[in-house]
Parts: C-alpha cells; structure tokens; sequence
C-alpha cells in the first residue's frame, strides 16, 4: 500500500473528539485505542490519546509508556489549572498521553461539575485529535464522554454477550442523549419510562419511542428526531479469527438499522494475533513492534477509513 | 414494532440491493442477509427470537429465489412496476377508481392528494398511531428525518389508506426514491 496520503488534511483545522467505547470489559478497548492513536499520528494527525476510563485506566501499559506522574484526576481535582499540562510525550512523534491512572476510586465517582469542566475542557487541547478510551459498561459517565464525540467507536467481539453489551450501550446511550435534548416534561416522563428495558408499555427500541412521543406530546419530537437522526456510533470488531467474524461489522449496522432504528457504521475489524497480546505483556505497543502485521494494518485502515469518512472495505 | 415486517419488503429492500444489482451483489447481499438472522450469528441473537429469525431467513431466501433467476427476476420487476403505477382508489360505493398519480410520487403529490380528499394529517394521525410529524416529514420529503425504510414503508400504508390510495402502490412508489443507507 502507498504511504502517499494526499486526502487526509480536509478539515485539519477543527479539532475532533474522537472515543473508543464497549459495554463489555477485557475486549480490548485500550489496545484498539492506543494503536489506533498511533496510527492516526504515523498519518500526520497531531494525536492526545486520553485514558477516560478513570476506574481502571491502562492505556499508558499498551503504550509502553510508564505509568505517568500526572493524570487526568489532577486536572479533575483542580491540582493543575490546564488540561494541557497532564498530557506527556510518548516515543511517537505527535503523540501525547493524558492519563487516568492515579487517584482512581475518587476520579470514577467524578462529580458532575468537575465532568461538566472535564468535557468541555478536553476540547480546548490543542490538537488534531482527541482520542478517548472510555471504561467497561454503561455508566452515566462514560455515556457522556460517548456522546459528545465526533467520532463514537463501539468495540464489541464475535461472541453473542459482547454483542447485546453493545446493543445495550448504543440504547443507553441513546436514550441519554435524548433525553438531555429533551425539555418537555411529558416527554420525559416517556423516556425515563423508555429507559426501563421490560417497561409494561412496550417500548423496546428509538422508534417505538419516538412513535410514543409523537402520539403523546408531538411537539417534544424535532430535537428528539434530530438527536435520532444525528447518532452514528460505529462498531469496531476485535479479536476476528475467520471471514464469518469480518462480517460481523456490517450484520451488526443492518441489524441496527431494521430493528432499532440506529443508523451505526461500520469502522473496521481487527484481526486476533497473538503478537497483540504478547506485546501488551511486554507493554510494548503492538502495532509499532510490527506495522506489517495483520492486527496493525487493520487499524491503519481504520484509520485512514474514518479520516476520509469512506467507507471501509470489508475484504477479508 | 420491534420486528417490522419483512414480509411488507420488496425482494430488493429483503436483500437491500439496488434494482439494478448485479447477480454477484445479489449473491453477496443474500449471503449477508441470511447471516444476519443466522441461527448461531450474534447479530440478532439478542433482538429477535428464533421465530422471528427464521421468518427473517424464509424472507430472505424467497427474494433471492426469485432475483437469482433471470426470468421470474424480469417477471417481478414489471409486477413492481405496475404495482407503483396502478395507485388506485375508490368511489362512495366501494369500487376501485385509478388515480394517477405521478410515478415515483413525491410527498408534495402525497399532500395534493390528500387535502383533495379532505383528510387532515391529525386525523391520520389519530387514526394510525404513528403521530402527525412523521406524516408531514413524508409530504415534506424530508428523507434525513425518516427512520428506517422498514418503519417508513408502516407509515406509508396507514397514510395511504386514510387517504383512500392503495397501499402497496404508494408505498412502492414513494420509496422507490428514499437514499439507500446501506452498510
């Protein structure tokens, strides 16, 4: 493949949050994550990776990068003023870390005021790309940082309980971010209701909901519709032994689309390599130990897929 | 409506290909759709039951029968085509009355139609369930607004039934001009 990259400087000049997310833990978030920020860097992005999982952050271990002395909990504890000044250099060129490794049990209780100044705050870095690994599960927090992403990816493997963990996080998700669009009271009521999977309404996906919305208090529906409308997260499918598990991707949008009304992207599989693991052992980053290798040209292909927002191909 | 009813779909939505798909698309998107609904795939396993899958993949299976063979392929494609221009309504006393309207038909056309038959959108909406911004967003063409072409195709039956169109008609012809949002 050519190293010539002539269509990737678009919209250099905007800043792009970009996370990583999964409902389920141990599927490899972290390693996707930091391979994906290197890769974005090797293509010319100025990258600040940010460990968000502030209850069990490891991004800096896949980085090989030891464990830094600041993190994102001294910026979330005011011991700094700048988000900038937790960030730290890595071996790569153009790309910066913020961890989340200290002070974890108080940083995972984070307060809503200091999520508020962390949100907004993250967007003020000076980079091409802020990339965030966000923790396991579906907790307010970690669907706040998933929502306010340009780039929403949900990395789920070939296994039946990753999946429904990942339709389970794209609800969730959903249903906050619509309801923090949505002022009318009535309205609301229905999505709280909503939000209770076995709700004796029947209410059980977006559409269903919004049908719900529109016969009870139709004009609640247009920021709902455009909340709909506007949610794209994109699968990422980890640990792909065979040609069955590269399919996965798609199945999983046209899935989504029919029987949830979502309309999910598809970013890209990688493929499972036991050199992944054994370089996280080492705490070395995979992709970098061997860019040739299958697992990391599958992210330089996410990479490039979601920078030029085309499509991937799915070519096993 | 968890599970839109794929029976409602045409052989190209069951397959979500093009009119004109080659037969090598067809194979791939036969392929695809049959492991959506694959009885030990993940993709669905947790949206739908086994029935409901099995009804998915006996959809599917029938669309491709029919597309993967040239002749009974041609045969439905002009039964498509007629379907969308033979929009029919009918007289006080119950019998079928063609209307034309135009083919591929517009929301706009939808509207005409409808306020000449003194149906208001409220009424439909009342009557269906579905609630009066979906309605308008169709007269209005506003496809980004849409669901799902599945749910759309819902929508579209309760209108044209309240308006006195004939189904299966409008529906066809209203999306045949939706944007495809394949994967």
């Amino acid at each position: 493949m050519s190293n010539a990259l002539p269509a990737l400087v678009p919209r250099a000049a905007r800043r792009q949050m970009w996370s990583v997310g999964g409902g389920k833990g141990g599927i490899g978030k972290s390693v996707i994550t930091a391979a994906l920020g290197w890769q974005l860097a090797r293509l010319g992005k100025r990258v600040v990776l940010v460990d968000a999982d502030l209850g069990g952050a490891n991004l800096h271990t896949c980085l090989g990068v030891p464990a830094p002395q600041r993190s994102l909990a001294d910026f979330v504890m005011r011991r700094v003023e700048r988000i900038e000044d937790v960030a730290v250099e890595t071996n790569f060129p153009r790309l910066r870390l913020i961890s989340g490794a200290a002070d974890l049990l108080t940083a995972a209780n984070i307060k809503h005021q200091q999520k508020v100044r962390l949100l907004s705050r993250l967007r003020t870095i000076d980079a091409d790309i802020i990339l965030l690994d966000l923790g396991a599960g579906t907790s307010f927090n970690i669907l706040d940082f998933f929502l306010i992403s340009d780039v929403a990816l949900l990395v789920i493997v070939p296994e039946p309980t990753s999946v429904e963990n990942g339709y389970r996080f794209i609800k969730s998700a959903l249903f906050r971010r619509l309801r923090s669009v949505c002022e009318d009271t009535e309205a609301r009521e229905i999505l709280d209701f909503a939000m209770d999977p076995s709700n004796l309404r029947g209410i059980r996906t977006p559409v269903e909901l919004m049908s719900a919305v529109e016969n009870e208090c139709p004009a609640a529906l247009p920021p709902l519709q455009a909340a709909l409308a506007a949610f794209q997260p994109r699968f990422v499918v980890n640990q792909v032994r065979g040609p069955a598990d590269a399919a996965i991707g798609p199945q999983l949008v046209t899935a989504c689309a029919r029987h949830l009304g979502i309309r999910a992207g598809h970013a890209g599989f990688v493929y499972h390599d036991d050199a992944v693991w054994q370089a996280v052992r080492q705490r070395r980053l995979f992709a970098a130990e061997d860019p040739e290798g299958r697992a990391a040209e599958n992210t330089r292909q996410i990479a490039r897929g979601l920078l030029q927002g085309e499509p991937m191909a799915f070519d096993w | 409506m968890t599970n839109p009813r794929l029976a409602e779909l045409t052989h190209y939505e069951a397959l979500d290909v093009e009119r004109a798909a080659t037969p090598e698309a067809l194979q791939k998107a036969y392929e695809h759709g049959l492991a959506v609904y694959d009885e030990a795939g993940v993709a669905t396993y947790s949206l739908l039951d086994a029935d409901q899958r099995r009804a998915a993949r006996k959809r599917i299976e029938e669309a491709y029968r029919v597309l993967s063979d040239p002749a009974l392929r041609a045969a439905y494609d002009a039964e498509l085509t007629l379907r969308r221009t033979a929009a029919v309504t009918v007289d006080a006393a119950g019998r079928p009355r063609p209307v034309k309207l135009p083919d591929p038909v517009t929301g706009a056309d939808l509207k005409r139609f409808r306020e000449s038959r003194g149906v208001t959108l409220a009424r439909i909406a009342a009557d269906s369930k579905v609630g009066k911004r979906t309605f308008e967003d169709i007269e209005g063409d506003r496809f980004d607004r849409l669901p799902a072409v599945v749910y759309v195709r819902g929508f579209l039956r309760e209108y044209a039934r309240a308006v006195g169109l004939d189904p299966g008609a409008t529906v066809e012809s209203f999306v045949a001009r939706l944007p495809r949002r394949s994967p």
